[in-house]
């Protein structure tokens, strides 16, 4: 048997024929690790929740949780039996119940389980303090899935599953509630998948990510690794932060672009020299540099808090995005000229 | 087709209950693989056209006042503020506790030579030839009035909710587009309503196309009465059988008839969003007394009318009150009420729930194809009971020598219960699925996800949450119930009386004053029951 907390061994899921995820395998190596799934809306990550749940059934492969199968072509343990608790992403709050009735739904679950996480903490914790005796028609979306949020922690499962848990969040309350979930999943050892479209919040909260496209799994990886390191194109335009330029391996580490001139830096994986390779440009990968003889038209420019997001057009047509701080005193406007710093050095250069 | 992995026990109680529901609309189809009487081809040369004649007739006639009565009120009530509206709204629903047969004794008994009319103008006027002045409402005539003051209030209920829920958005367009109040209500108003107006129609299509107790007493040949006969007279089961199936098709035609002629029109009712309460005219000089008097007149005519007759020779005549077995007939009443809305009610929530839980296609298909039954009036559903009891006990209770099952279903609590439970099915199994639509599917996932097993989520979850519609459609049976006439005439046992086998046998021996006392306590009843779920029925 394996050794894994959770194991997902070449499991095909499906909710309909549009919507699979062929021959999936992946694995939680400890109690308490956070993973993330990102993916496009409609690829089936919510499918691959609803599935290891035991809300559908799997048809080849197996999913283990504390070396015990609970599912496979011939066995399934029904939801009510696996202790595994889904938080869905459109709330689930029981309609004719209060808040606070309907998180005590969660604690009844763990009546004998030492209690080592109290239902006056998690409402605190989660700001729910003034909507407890309201019903779920009478508070908003985000404070819904809070509460959802917080019924699913109360029943402290062996496994957690959050589908897309915070997207009615309100933006300035998010940020808080991920480190405060992040802090309380960590505490209690609650092992959980994350399913959301957020980069940003699966980066944070997964100890790895794991990226579906096209029906697979294309990469599973530290986040860092993933946005660093993503292993194929369709992962890099998936994750749109950066573009692909020509170039040619023109050294051990070095390239050559027709617009940017020499690119320096450590490739990852190593090409003969003379290739013809597509570079991944990310936006900080290049610096301004109002004194440089390298000069870009600027396009278009974003503004982000921050810092700046400028596009800036390369003479055979390129558009490439430049990370600015916002604290920078020069603000180009569009049509302007942007100067950009030579050499042009790229600490890990990816290639495809 | 049947997905093995499927089957429990909430699959097979499922499949059971569809199976008995369905049992009617079998026996009337299996009819047609066996020989009938000779009176089938007498009816042929004789009276079969007629009674296709005078079903078609009733029923437009039914159709066309239903239409004009109910959608009428429900737009004045909906659209116009006039002193009584408050009252209007509900009291125009208080029509439901007149069954058409009670409204055809009042009728009667108003009109008739030397009748409550009669003595009234003689009374104010003196005597004097007033007979042939007064209008006689028998006939053809008088079972659509009796019918359409009785049935007006399906149309009246649902289009009323239909105007409730139109959104002040929807009339500001109609104004932005330069209409006039004459055109937006034909143009913006009826047209939306339009779902609920037909489905009100409807409703009061099939009640007309089997009625039996006002047409019968008015002696108007119609299907339903003609099955009656087959039956009865002829003593031809088959024939009888065979006509239900025709009068079924012919209600599966209108309803495939408007289902064409909707074409893919859609219907949505707003969003929250764009939902905008209406604000209500206020109505003053002659138009507020016109509205008054419409909304007046119809509550009048349809509820005060026959209460005020039945009252009338109450009073008069108070021999037949006195000798009337009050306790006995309610005991029996409230007795039948309860046992089936207990059945009816469990075995729904046993259904609904086995549908949701099993997510079954085949299941699904089956329960929709019982629960068409409900067109199928109450005289085919006990004959073709007592045909399919007969043919079981013949065929296959015989095989194990035991000597007979009849006079367990024939003639007994038993059997009266059980094509009750038949007949009212779908009104308790749709009222449950409407609440159960209510409901997501992920609330039950997310009860099982939090350890409940499906029968935790049952009592725990969908209960409560569906109490207030189960207590709904326990009262709406009741009212049925109170009011059936001829599912209990037929299967009652020996010397069991309702109010309404009371009424009915009296009326049916022209002892319509007889008949005025258990009227009167029907209503009564009935009314109460109306009374208390009329919050619910003009909400939903």
């Amino acid at each position: 048997m394996t050794k894994n907390f959770l194991e997902i061994e070449n499991v095909t899921f499906k909710a309909s024929n549009k919507n699979k995820v062929y021959d999936l395998s992946l694995s939680i190596q400890n109690e308490g690790d956070i993973i993330c799934l990102l993916g496009p809306s409609g690829i089936g990550k919510t499918t691959i929740l609803r599935t290891i749940a035991g809300l559908e059934k799997i048809e080849s492969g197996k999913i283990v949780l504390k070396n015990k199968i609970i599912s496979s072509k011939d066995i399934h343990i029904e939801p009510e039996n696996r202790n595994i608790s889904l938080s869905f992403q459109d709330n689930c709050l029981f309609p004719h119940y209060t808040v606070m009735q309907n998180i005590e739904f969660g604690a009844a679950r763990n009546k004998k389980k030492k209690k080592e996480l109290n239902i006056n903490d998690i409402i605190k914790f989660l700001d729910l303090n003034n909507v407890v005796n309201k019903f779920p028609h009478q508070i908003s979306s985000g404070e819904a899935q809070r509460a959802s949020l917080a019924r699913s922690l109360i029943s402290k499962p062996d496994l957690l599953l959050l589908d897309e848990p915070l997207s009615n969040v309100d933006q300035s309350f998010k940020e808080e509630i991920q480190v405060k979930l992040k802090k309380i999943l960590t505490e209690l050892k609650i092992t959980t998948i994350i399913v959301t479209h957020d980069s940003y919040e699966a980066f944070y909260l997964g100890s790895k990510c794991g990226i579906i496209l096209d029906g697979q799994l294309k990469q599973y990886d530290d986040p860092y690794n993933v946005y660093h390191f993503p292993n194929s194109i369709k992962v890099v335009n998936f994750l749109n932060r950066g573009i692909l330029i020509p170039a040619r391996v023109t050294g051990k580490n070095s390239l050559e672009n027709e617009d940017l001139g020499t690119i320096k830096g450590n490739f990852i994986k190593s090409y003969p020299k003379g290739s013809d390779v597509q570079l991944l440009l990310q936006p900080e990968d290049l610096e301004h540099d109002d004194k440089s003889n390298l000069k870009l038209e600027v396009v278009d420019r974003k503004f982000r808090g921050t810092n700046f997001i400028y596009t800036l057009k390369t003479l055979s047509n390129l558009l490439i995005p430049v990370f600015v701080h916002s604290h920078h005193i020069h603000q180009h406007e569009v049509d302007e000229k942007f100067g950009i710093k030579r050499p042009i050095y790229i600490d890990h250069i990816v290639c495809f | 087709m049947v997905n093995l992995k499927k089957v429990n026990i909430w699959y097979i109680s499922t499949f059971l209950i569809s199976i008995i529901v369905a049992i009617p609309i079998v026996t009337v189809f299996s009819s047609f693989f066996e020989t009938t009487s000779n009176y089938s081809i007498i009816l042929k040369d004789t009276f079969l056209y007629e009674y296709i004649f005078d079903s078609i007739f009733l029923l437009l006639g039914v159709l066309f006042l239903t239409f004009f009565i109910g959608v009428g009120c429900a737009y004045v009530v909906s659209f116009y503020k006039f002193p009584g509206v408050n009252f209007f709204k509900w009291s125009l629903i208080l029509s439901f506790a007149v069954p058409a047969y009670i409204y055809a004794y009042s009728l009667t008994a108003f009109f008739e030579n030397y009748g409550t009319a009669f003595s009234i103008l003689k009374f104010l006027f003196g005597e004097n030839d007033y007979n042939s002045m007064i209008p006689k409402f028998d006939g053809m005539l008088g079972a659509i009035l009796s019918i359409s003051f009785s049935l007006f209030g399906y149309v009246y209920v649902l289009t009323r909710a239909s105007f409730h829920y139109q959104s002040q958005n929807l009339l500001e367009l109609g104004k932005n587009l330069g209409f006039s109040k004459k055109k937006s209500f034909f143009k913006i108003i009826l047209p939306s309503a339009r779902p609920a107006i037909v489905a009100g129609l409807s409703l009061v299509a099939m009640e007309t196309l089997s009625d039996f107790g006002s047409v019968s007493f008015f002696g108007v040949s119609t299907l339903t009465t003609g099955i009656y006969n087959a039956w009865i007279s002829f003593d031809d089961l088959t024939l009888a059988n065979r006509l239900s199936f025709y009068l079924l098709i012919f209600i599966l035609a209108l309803f495939v008839l408007e289902n064409i002629s909707r074409k893919k029109a859609q219907y949505h009712s707003p969003s929250k969003g764009g939902f905008k309460s209406k604000s209500v005219i206020l109505l003053s000089g002659y138009k507020s007394f016109v509205a008054f008097l419409f909304c007046f007149l119809v509550f009048f005519i349809s509820f005060l009318f026959p209460i005020l007759q039945m009252l009338y020779w109450t009073i008069l005549f108070p021999k037949h009150f006195i000798d009337l077995n009050i306790v006995e007939l309610l005991i029996n009443t409230i007795l039948l009420v309860f046992l089936s809305s207990f059945v009816l009610i469990v075995l729904a929530f046993i259904s609904n729930y086995g549908n949701r839980v099993t997510k079954s296609k085949f299941l699904n298909i089956l329960t929709t194809f019982s629960i068409s039954g409900y067109a199928i009036p109450g005289v085919i559903l006990a004959v073709a009971f007592i045909t399919f009891i007969s043919w079981f006990d013949n065929n296959i209770v015989s095989l194990f020598d035991i000597k007979t099952i009849k006079t367990f279903f024939i003639g007994s609590i038993l059997g009266l219960v059980v094509v009750y439970f038949i007949r009212f099915y779908s009104l308790a199994c749709n009222g449950i699925k409407s609440g159960y639509l209510k409901i997501n599917y992920s609330i039950d996932e997310s009860s099982y996800l939090l350890g409940y097993s499906k029968f935790k989520t049952f009592f725990n979850i969908h209960i409560p949450y569906l109490k207030n519609s189960i207590f709904l459609i326990g009262i709406l049976i009741a009212i049925e119930i109170i009011k059936e006439l001829p599912i209990t005439l037929i299967m009652r046992p020996f010397n069991f009386e309702t109010f309404a086998t009371t009424a009915y046998i009296y009326a049916s021996q022209d002892l319509l004053e007889a008949a005025a006392a258990p009227s009167l306590f029907l209503i009564g009843i009935a009314s109460t029951f109306i009374l208390i779920t009329s919050r619910y029925i003009l909400k939903d």
